[in-house]
């Protein structure tokens, strides 16, 4: 699938198949979210990748917004710690957050391309994931990659207009599209 | 594939209690809008409570709005307007209902 196209046709898939998905597929989304931009080659992320029925059941369970059961997920975790220490407040409060977003665009136009549905979910609780994936002091659960085959595709949500949103050269110049 | 176990009634009543405790925590943070999603997102998961609870049975008005719900939820992300109104007519006929069900 080119690029643009896989932009364009993305969605934010919120009912899947029970289908697995295949141990290559699984590789090749984390290797995209490997290869996303990070500030400073920081990479910040670590990725717990979750396949065990019970244990994505349980964080099903404490994500309010993991609607729709998965047969994997992936949670993207910073390593907040090692990010203060090589680029103080900036890389800890700022970067993690913004490294690990972009990580995550890769894996979702990754599992799009390879005919799968994703969406990425924010609405959980970073104290009852951390509980039970066991993640230590220092690392900080970003998002929450849930990953199947869809079965239902999402219709096109609206965005705004470009117009709407550019501005050239400076703040509250209007751009306006070529005829 | 292999076979999923079947989930009790007492397991699912302890989801639901988990649901809650979290949206809870979740709403002190997450967009105002959301609080109305996850109480309507909650009444879709407790009206299957009779599935897995044989001692409760199917209400068809509740599955029947359950089918609605789950329908029309979504547009919380997108039209608000729309889904105020989705609201509006929910609320409206479990008000029906709940005349019809006292007064007969």
């Amino acid at each position: 699938m080119e690029v643009f196209e896989a932009i364009m046709s993305r969605r934010s898939v919120r009912k899947y198949k029970a289908e697995p998905i295949p141990d290559e597929f699984i590789e090749k989304i984390l290797e995209a979210g490997r290869w996303a931009p990070t500030g400073g080659n920081l990479q910040p992320w670590k990725f717990i990748i979750v396949k065990d029925p019970k244990i994505l059941g349980m964080i099903r369970k404490v994500s309010p917004g993991y609607l729709g059961a998965t047969p994997f997920a992936v949670v993207v975790c910073s390593d907040r710690e090692r990010a203060y220490e090589i680029g103080g407040k900036l890389a800890r409060d700022y970067l993690c957050i913004a490294d690990c977003a972009m990580a995550v665009e890769n894996m979702l136009l990754a599992a799009h391309a390879l005919g799968l549905g994703a969406c990425s979910v924010k609405s959980f609780s970073p104290v009852a994931l951390k509980e039970i994936l066991e993640i230590p002091n220092g690392i900080e659960p970003e998002l929450v990659v849930i990953i199947g085959y869809s079965d239902k595709e999402p219709s096109r949500p609206p965005r705004f207009p470009l117009e709407e949103i550019t501005h050239i050269n400076k703040y509250g110049e209007k751009w306006l599209k070529e005829k | 594939m292999k076979q999923e176990k079947k989930v009790t009634g007492d397991e699912y009543f302890f989801e639901i209690a988990v649901f809650l405790a979290t949206s809870a925590r979740g709403c002190m943070d997450e967009p105002p809008l959301y609080g109305p999603f996850r109480l309507i997102d909650g009444l879709s998961r407790l009206i299957d409570l009779p599935k897995y609870t044989p001692c409760l049975s199917d209400d068809a008005f509740l599955k029947r709005m359950k089918a609605e719900i789950d329908e029309k939820k979504f547009l919380v992300m997108f039209d608000q307007e729309g889904f105020r109104k989705f609201l509006d007519e929910l609320v409206y006929q479990f008000s029906k209902e709940l005349k019809e069900r006292t007064l007969k």
